[in-house]
């Protein structure tokens, strides 16, 4: 008899080769993907090499000094700094500081962030292991809600977050305006406990999908088969659960870990130059203008973020990847009280008040002036007059929901001409892929830099200085930042459309781009849609970029006028107009959420 | 309309598809490719499409090379294996698609597509999804919506092979009823050598990219020109042997020790092939005692496997013989292919 599995083999084989040739020569894919790779070397590759060279030259001649100068500089490195500086005096610096009864060893910039990223990565870990446990372990209404819920954080525009942690935890806030009853008062505001509380609420969701996904892979005969050979329950969680659920879990704590690394906004907003990190150094001098020490930074944390990344996609690989076929029965949450759902009844409580307090804090905030119900911070929104830190309200509602549309208008073609084009197989393919994807592991920080350097200042080509306007190269740099996730959404789509499918309509009479249109494109509608309302909001939310490139109330977008309001001390106790834009972010971001929910797309990256 | 290929050739990076196909395709003929898995059955119907390009050599419609045609200009209707209905489309839309691009010259689109799900007993499921369809009413449909556009030639890339035995026969009566009532150009590709014998005007045997033998299929079966022939279609003992001639009407086979006289003239190495339903325990010529080693009930008889002195030997016989019988075959039953 003929082997099945060998005609199915080759016909797979089959089937991608022409599938690739014959999609991509639709629509005039290859045209468009030219493009796309024109505007990524315009507005990413271009501008970011201009920063990153600037690391690698000193007086326009190739040069180490300038990542040298950084590598050796106590600032930066602390200890480290010294021995890499000097490494023969490294064995008499360690017999002085053992003298000296070890006293505490510098750090450096590069120490202090690592340390807030393990602060974050800790209580990311603390509150979102517990949350995995509890949605891995019972049933109960409303399950799938959570589940589904647990993206939403990840997608919130950071800024957004840090305003809902100042009107929850702040001097003024709800928890102040809750103890102040009592008699007490707690001042937590722009200090070290509210930014790793606001890390936590931002990654502990991350922590619990990669565990209750890595669980949902584990098949409960592999349980039920190390019970029957005489492990007690625990025992077979021990050796069949965790062994399986312990590289996801790797994965995430190690991608929480980069986050937080590079977490911008939050720090900036919450800690301010007091609590710096490597990345709002990175912003601060780059606003000083000087680049090269910038771009060094960024370069070296590039460096220690890709290798992290690396390891991440390394370990990520190791975990299940098999669907289980029955996967272990959950227990149900509500029920005579033990001790398991009292503790996860207890759970849900702090989950409760660390993600909705903030939120909910927020909308009251923004509903409240004076202790009474008022419309008044909505109105200021509505209002001309100039707020605080040149931000006119209006302008930025006006100028985030407009540099949206444009982001998604340029984000949406380059997404699906990508997703056409990386589709196949293939080693170029799998390059091509990579180098398009590149944005998405680039700090916006630079990215914004660059392009402010390279763009906005102007480059001077032919006799001819070429320079574009600031909002231009806002939507440019949202668009850049948006339209992976465009490919992300449409590529599995595509994936799906079988080859055969778009063979039957050529032989049916229509043409490469008819077929396109006629197949392919209804078939990953949904993708595209949800691709599309993602970049939307990833442009609504977007800071680091956008921070660098506004250079003036004009050109404001909400979250950049949130931190002009939330750095401006003279806002003093009225965060009520912070609150309401704030709330208009989060209703914007709501509902992008429940279109890409609704047409089951990935949020994940 | 008829079908040439002229020396097609296909490559695959390093791996060969075809190497130098040669076929011809009457009018109005149903014609078989067959072949094991990766023989470039497949890859042919594609070039014949225009969903693949040849490397090399020419395909012609009516005489007229086609090669850079593209495959919505060729007048071709195409059955895929796995159907691929558009699943967006109702079952209506989907025979109604070719359509848009080829209107009906006598009749509104509406009636033309009433036609073709009456030729495919589908009347009245127009308005269905293919998702709430059969196994079987998908490949009916997929069937009206290559027709509909009345093309000159019909390919269908293993229409059946997805669908379970009882349906399989019941549509292969279908599809060869449909053929012959619209007398369309069809090219018929499998890779289930029964299929292939029972639906085709005349066939074409596919190895490892080349085509090995053509004809009506009682002719290719009775007298395979190949080893490879032999052995595919149908089942076959293939003996290799010496032939050492000396008869007046044929040759001797030396097959181990055993000496069997065969029909033709034949000198040197030699395969002795001799169907299982050739094989007689009252044969009176090329008599050979051999051991029952198994035995399987088939319904209208038994399969019967034999050890001849450490080689295999099938039978198709009406009972189920034990322990050691002779066995014979006619001289005129043996196909001889020189090695």
């Amino acid at each position: 008899m003929v082997p099945t599995d060998r005609t199915a083999l080759s016909r797979r084989l089959d089937g991608a080769r022409t599938h690739a040739a014959g999609v991509a020569d639709a629509i005039g894919a290859r045209g468009a993907f030219l493009a796309t790779c024109c505007v990524l070397l315009v507005v990413f590759y271009y501008p970011v090499g201009t920063v990153l060279v600037a690391a690698f030259t000193r007086g326009g001649d190739p040069s180490l000094a300038p990542l040298w100068a950084t590598l050796t500089d106590p600032f930066y490195f602390g200890a480290l700094a010294g021995a890499l500086a000097d490494p023969a005096s490294v064995p008499g610096a360690i017999a002085e500081w053992a003298e000296a009864g070890f006293p505490a060893v510098r750090t450096g910039l590069f120490g202090f962030t690592a340390f807030l990223a393990l602060l974050g990565t800790a209580g990311a870990v603390a509150v979102g292991l517990p949350g995995a446990y509890v949605l891995a372990r019972y049933e109960f209404p409303g399950r799938e809600t959570v589940r589904s819920l647990t993206v939403v954080p990840f997608v919130l525009p950071a800024i957004m977050v840090a305003v809902g942690f100042t009107t929850m935890f702040g001097t003024n806030g709800a928890l102040n305006d809750v103890l102040s009853l009592v008699g007490l008062s707690v001042d937590v505001a722009f200090g070290l406990p509210i930014v790793v509380a606001a890390l936590t609420f931002y990654n502990a969701p991350l922590v619990t999908r990669f565990v209750v996904a890595a669980t949902e892979t584990v098949d409960v005969r592999a349980v039920e088969t190390a019970r029957t050979l005489g492990a007690p329950r625990w025992r077979a969680v021990v050796d069949v659960v965790v062994p399986q659920v312990l590289p996801s879990f790797l994965a995430g704590v190690l991608i929480v870990f980069v986050f937080d690394f590079m977490a911008f906004p939050i720090v900036l907003a919450l800690g301010g130059l007091r609590l710096a990190t490597v990345e709002v150094w990175i912003y601060s001098l780059a606003s000083d203008l000087r680049i090269p020490e910038a771009a060094s930074l960024a370069v070296l944390e590039a460096a220690i973020t890709l290798a992290l990344t690396y390891v991440y996609l390394r370990v990520e690989r190791r975990g299940g990847r098999d669907t289980a076929t029955a996967s272990v029965p959950r227990v149900p949450l509500l029920g005579p009280p033990s001790a398991g759902r009292l503790l996860a009844l207890a759970y849900a409580c702090i989950a409760l008040v660390l993600y909705v307090g903030p939120l909910a804090s927020m909308v009251a905030e923004s509903l409240t002036r004076g202790g009474s119900l008022s419309a008044a911070n909505y109105a200021f929104l509505l209002a001309q007059q100039l707020g605080s830190g040149g931000a006119r309200p209006t302008v930025a509602v006006s100028n985030s929901l407009l540099f949206a549309v444009g982001a998604v208008a340029l984000a949406v073609p380059m997404g699906v001409s990508v997703a056409v084009v990386t589709g196949g197989e293939g080693r170029l393919r799998r390059l091509s892929g990579a180098l398009l994807m590149a944005p998405l592991a680039v700090s916006g920080v630079v990215t914004g830099i660059g392009l402010l350097r390279g763009l906005v200042f102007g480059v001077d080509l032919f006799g001819y200085h070429l320079a574009v306007t600031g909002p231009v190269a806002i939507v440019a740099a949202h668009a850049v930042g948006g339209y992976p996730f465009v490919v992300r959404n449409v590529a599995p789509l595509l994936a799906r459309v079988e080859d055969d499918l778009v063979a039957a309509a050529r032989t049916l009479g229509a043409g490469p781009t008819r077929a396109f249109r006629d197949v392919t494109l209804p078939l990953v509608a949904p993708g595209v849609v949800a691709g599309a309302a993602f970049a939307f909001a990833i442009s609504v939310g977007e800071f680091n970029a956008t921070i660098v490139l506004a250079r003036d109330g004009a050109s404001y977008t909400m979250p950049i006028a949130l931190e002009r309001y939330l750095s401006n001390p003279s806002v003093g106790p009225y965060l009520g107009p912070a609150a309401a834009m704030g709330t208009v972010l989060l209703v914007v971001t709501a509902a992008s959420f429940v279109v890409v929910e609704r047409l089951g797309g990935r949020w994940e990256r | 309309m008829s079908l040439e290929l002229a020396g097609v050739e296909r490559a695959y990076g390093d791996a060969t598809a075809l190497r130098g196909v040669d076929l011809t395709v009457r009018d109005g003929e149903f014609f078989t490719l067959v072949g094991p898995s990766g023989c470039g059955k497949t890859t042919t119907l594609r070039c014949i499409a225009g969903l693949e390009t040849p490397d090399a050599g020419a395909v012609r419609f009516d005489g007229t090379d086609v090669s850079g045609v593209p495959p919505e200009e060729r007048d071709v209707g195409v059955v895929f294996q796995h159907y691929a209905l558009f699943p967006m489309m109702t079952v209506r839309e989907n025979v109604a698609y070719g359509l848009r691009f080829d209107p009906p010259a006598e009749k509104s689109v509406e009636d033309r597509v009433t036609e073709l799900l009456a030729l495919v007993d589908l009347e009245g499921m127009g308005g269905r999804d293919p998702d709430a369809l059969s196994g079987g009413q998908r490949q009916r449909v997929a069937l009206a919506r290559a027709l509909a556009p009345a093309p000159d030639v019909l390919l269908l890339d293993e229409p059946l092979s997805a669908l379970d035995a009882r349906l399989r026969d019941e549509l292969r009566l279908e599809l060869t009823r449909v053929q012959r009532e619209l007398g369309v150009t069809t090219v018929y590709v499998t890779h289930d050598q029964s299929e292939a014998l029972a639906v085709s005007d005349r066939l074409a045997v596919l190895n490892d990219g080349r085509v090995e033998q053509v004809g009506e299929p009682e002719a290719v079966y009775e007298t395979p020109e190949t080893r490879f022939v032999a052995a595919f279609l149908g089942e076959n003992n293939c003996l290799d042997g010496r032939a050492v001639g000396g008869e007046t009407k044929g040759s001797t086979v030396r097959v181990g020790d055993a000496s069997f006289a065969v029909t033709g003239d034949h000198r040197g190495a030699v395969t002795c092939c001799v169907r299982p339903e050739s094989m007689d325990v009252n044969a009176t010529h090329n008599r050979f005692e051999a051991r029952v080693a198994d035995v399987e009930f088939l319904g209208d008889g038994y399969r019967v496997h034999f050890d001849w002195n450490g080689r295999s030997i099938v039978a198709r016989l009406d009972d189920a013989p034990t322990g050691r019988v002779t066995l014979g075959f006619d001289p005129d039953e043996a196909v001889v292919l020189e090695r």
